[in-house]
């Protein structure tokens, strides 16, 4: 390592750390902002994630490619998200009892996949991991080095997605169409559009990018597959989008602070080190700074036709 | 509940509180019996679609049916067993829901309570009973304590509590292990562990060493909750706030109160689930001894329709299925993992109601038209079955079909494996088609019979003969019976608007 200060070095490590945390906080958060803009509660976020990550490892270790894990994983996130979105959508069913359903499937079929695929109980083979973005130049720039000089090509994808995001949402039709769906999807019959296939349409992606989370976990920041390994960070990513009041931008600040804070814990040990008695206590944080987050906060307001399954003839 | 049945409820409300009434009257009433078809419809296609999983991953269906069936039915002890902490869970998400509220992170609560039973039970010296009784007392009062948090947060600050509960339930998880791998760790073992309680504190055993007291502590607290929703104000207006807060609130009841209360009481019942646990069975606090014990009092909940005699059934339900699929695990070799994957398809499905109710509508069609036309409807039938048929094959063989055409044609096997995943996919939308009658539905089936009999061609030229006949007959039987349905029978009444 650079022979640099070492305060500026423990702020690369944590910068560094925010970002790697809060990637798969932010796709996951911009994906059920996707699902919740256009109408449809996604609890299930947790499930997707956790069959994103399996996926894209198992995807790896039979195809050979990560980049293609990563796609798998991603049709396979989409793939579930269409289960919630036919039982909330086309049969109407309660959003919040579908989605409890989703993250119990994704528990049990990545566990026994892990037994299926390489019969072991928690953790899976090693695979090979997505390569990082090396930036040589930076490299020898003492804080900026250890935060940027080599990343996760998925977290540069995060800051597209992002964009990508906000543009979609508010500078295209379809984005129009998706926000109808989510606020008064009687306009938007009565403009012509099916609510159900935009709605349909919103929670896929939200699946999708679940997925594209999950498989920045189990390929991108580690190279296997552990049982259960996404720890919650759905339901952060959940509440990082009722922080972020249901924007992409919302979204995205309220992911890197959520991963701001659980990057803390890696660093405290490092400034401490008499705190490795206390790791599962520090582990505890950025639950607990999740739960006063969002207690802290004025009463953000949902979409209001959220949860709310919309019947052609019924007026709301 | 319909207006029928409120009206119902108001004629008895002279009458004494009595549980078995109140199950008659239930079982009566029609809603509850739509709810049974609903219920039971989803455990069945649940059922359905993990065959088609087990078989898609190698397994042997009818023996893991069997010993699940088996083990269920023999080992009737440790189903109730298994049951107990199942019931406390699913009152404690059911009674949440009463009031408009999801309680998410019962884990959590079980294992504050688990570590306060734990606590007193071997810290504390008592005369026997006392000591039973502290102790479960204290673990019930962290639990309700850790319900109560949450529900101050959502009733003062309206945080989501699927959220907090959540995120509370994983720091349960932590901080107990925490607790017990310093300050409580009994120093004598390697394991994280508490040492074991004292003998004063134990909760007796019924039969055999699974069953224990806290099964009826559980079959009273059914009683209790049943009680608490129907027959008391604090019910009666938490029922109002869970239906409407605002019309509560209008009425003069405090949706606050009884939002904060409601999770407490959830969290006190989990905790004393977890209680009962370690003071019946554990008798000492591990890292990790629950294996899921909240997620599974969700389903549980659900399943019971959020009925406290639902909740009883519906745990002894899974309790058969967790004894059942042990014994699967150990004969069929199947992992007990695939127990959870059931609960969330059956979660899945009793999300879906109109799903379950679109099938029967199916199925009635089906029979009114076999009464007026026989043979039309016959083979109109069958091909729905060979659409089915081909999806469940496609899933369950093309793995090894891949595989064996790889061997013969290097470089085919993943194309294969492809189309055939696509088939079955296509072969399940023309199901769904058929079943709507609609004639897009026949052409679906037909493409699936071209891809098969491709398969069969690449099995020849692969040298599998195997392939070979097992393609061939799907498609011709496919292909056949379109033809038949398309020109023996053009004159089918196709299309019967059905959409829904």
């Amino acid at each position: 390592m650079q022979t640099g200060d070492p305060m500026l070095e423990l702020m690369g490590w944590l910068l560094k750390a925010t970002l790697q945390m809060a990637t798969p906080l932010v796709l996951t958060a911009l994906g059920g902002m996707f699902s919740e803009r256009t109408g449809v509660v996604n609890i299930g976020l947790e499930g997707m994630m956790l069959v994103g990550a399996f996926s894209a490892v198992a995807g790896t270790y039979y195809v050979g490619s990560p980049w293609l894990g990563l796609i798998i994983a991603v049709i396979a996130g989409g793939a579930l998200a269409g289960a919630h979105a036919i039982v909330c959508v086309k049969f109407k069913g309660n959003h919040i009892v579908s989605g409890t359903g989703i993250i119990l499937f994704g528990l049990g079929s990545t566990t026994l996949g892990l037994q299926v695929v390489w019969g072991k109980q928690g953790l899976s083979d090693s695979v090979e991991r997505i390569p990082e973005v090396v930036i040589p130049q930076l490299r020898d720039v003492p804080m900026l080095g250890t935060a940027f000089g080599s990343l996760s090509p998925i977290i540069y994808f995060m800051f597209i997605i992002t964009a990508l995001s906000w543009y979609v949402l508010y500078r295209t039709p379809f984005g129009l169409r998706m926000r109808a769906a989510g606020e008064d999807p009687s306009t938007l019959d009565a403009a012509g559009v099916s609510v159900e296939w935009t709605r349909i349409v919103g929670v896929v992606l939200s699946g999708a990018l679940a997925g594209l989370g999950g498989a920045y976990l189990s390929i991108g920041f580690e190279n296997a597959f552990g049982k259960g390994m996404t720890a919650g960070k759905g339901f952060i990513a959940l509440a990082a989008l009722i922080f972020g009041n249901w924007t992409p931008i919302g979204c995205f600040l309220a992911g890197l602070f959520f991963g701001f804070v659980t990057g803390l814990q890696f660093i405290f040990p490092i400034l401490i080190p008499e705190l490795v008695t206390l790791t599962n206590l520090v582990k505890i944080l950025p639950y607990a700074l999740v739960i006063v987050a969002l207690a802290g906060i004025r009463r953000s307001i949902p979409p209001k036709g959220i949860a709310v399954p919309y019947e052609k003839e019924v007026r709301v | 509940m319909s207006e029928q049945s409120r009206e119902g409820r108001h004629e008895n409300e002279k009458a004494r509180f009595n549980p078995i009434n109140n199950i008659m009257r239930m079982v009566s009433d029609p809603s509850f019996q739509k709810t049974a078809i609903w219920s039971t419809g989803s455990i069945i296609l649940a059922l359905v679609v993990v065959s088609v999983l087990m078989m898609m991953t190698g397994y042997n269906v009818g023996l893991a049916f069997l010993t699940l069936l088996w083990g269920a039915i023999t080992q009737f002890d440790r189903v109730l067993f298994f049951a107990t902490p199942l019931i406390f869970t699913g009152l404690s998400v059911a009674l949440a829901f009463k009031c408009g509220l999801f309680n998410i992170g019962p884990e959590g609560q079980v294992y504050m309570g688990a570590i306060g039973a734990a606590i007193v039970g071997y810290l504390v010296s008592l005369p026997i009973v006392l000591h039973q009784f502290t102790a479960l007392l204290f673990g019930t009062f962290l639990g309700f304590l850790y319900g109560l948090l949450p529900g101050i947060l959502k009733a003062y600050r309206g945080t989501h509590e699927v959220v907090t509960t959540m995120m509370m339930s994983y720091s349960a998880i932590l901080f107990t292990a925490w607790l017990v791998t310093y300050p409580l760790k009994d120093t004598t073992q390697a394991l994280d562990r508490t040492p074991p309680i004292l003998v004063t504190a134990e909760l007796p055993k019924l039969i055999g060493s699974f069953l224990n007291f806290s099964l009826i502590l559980a079959i009273l607290a059914v009683i209790a909750v049943d009680y608490l929703i129907n027959k008391t104000v604090l019910g009666y207006e938490m029922r109002a706030v869970g239906q409407n807060p605002d019309a509560a609130e209008t009425a003069g009841i405090n949706p606050k109160k009884n939002i904060a209360l409601a999770l407490g009481i959830a969290g006190a019942l989990a905790g004393m689930g977890g209680s009962g646990e370690i003071l019946g069975y554990h008798h000492l606090f591990q890292d990790n001894w629950s294996v899921g014990l909240g997620w599974d009092g969700i389903t549980v909940a659900v399943l019971g329709n959020n009925n406290p005699w639902g909740v009883l059934a519906a745990a002894i339900f899974f309790g058969a299925l967790r004894a059942g699929g042990l014994q699967m695990q150990r004969i069929a070799g199947v992992p007990l993992e695939m127990v959870r994957v059931i609960q969330g398809l059956i979660v899945l499905f009793v999300a879906a109601p109109r799903a379950i109710d679109w099938l029967s509508k199916r199925g009635v069609d089906y029979a009114t038209w076999l009464k007026t036309d026989r043979v039309p409807a016959s083979v109109h039938l069958a091909t729905s079955f060979m659409a089915g048929a081909s999806a469940i094959v496609c899933l369950s063989v093309f793995g090894s079909y891949s595989a064996m055409i790889e061997a013969g044609i290097p470089g085919v096997g993943g194309i294969v494996a492809l189309l055939l995943f696509l088939t079955s996919l296509v072969s399940i939308y023309a199901l769904i088609e058929l079943l709507m009658r609609k004639p897009r539905g026949l052409r679906l089936v037909a493409f699936a019979a071209i891809v098969w009999l491709l398969v069969a061609a690449l099995g020849y030229i692969a040298g599998s003969m195997l392939i070979v006949w097992q393609s061939l007959v799907i498609g011709m039987v496919s292909f056949l019976l379109v033809v038949l349905v398309e020109r023996v029978f053009p004159e089918t009444p196709l299309d019967l608007g059905g959409d829904n």
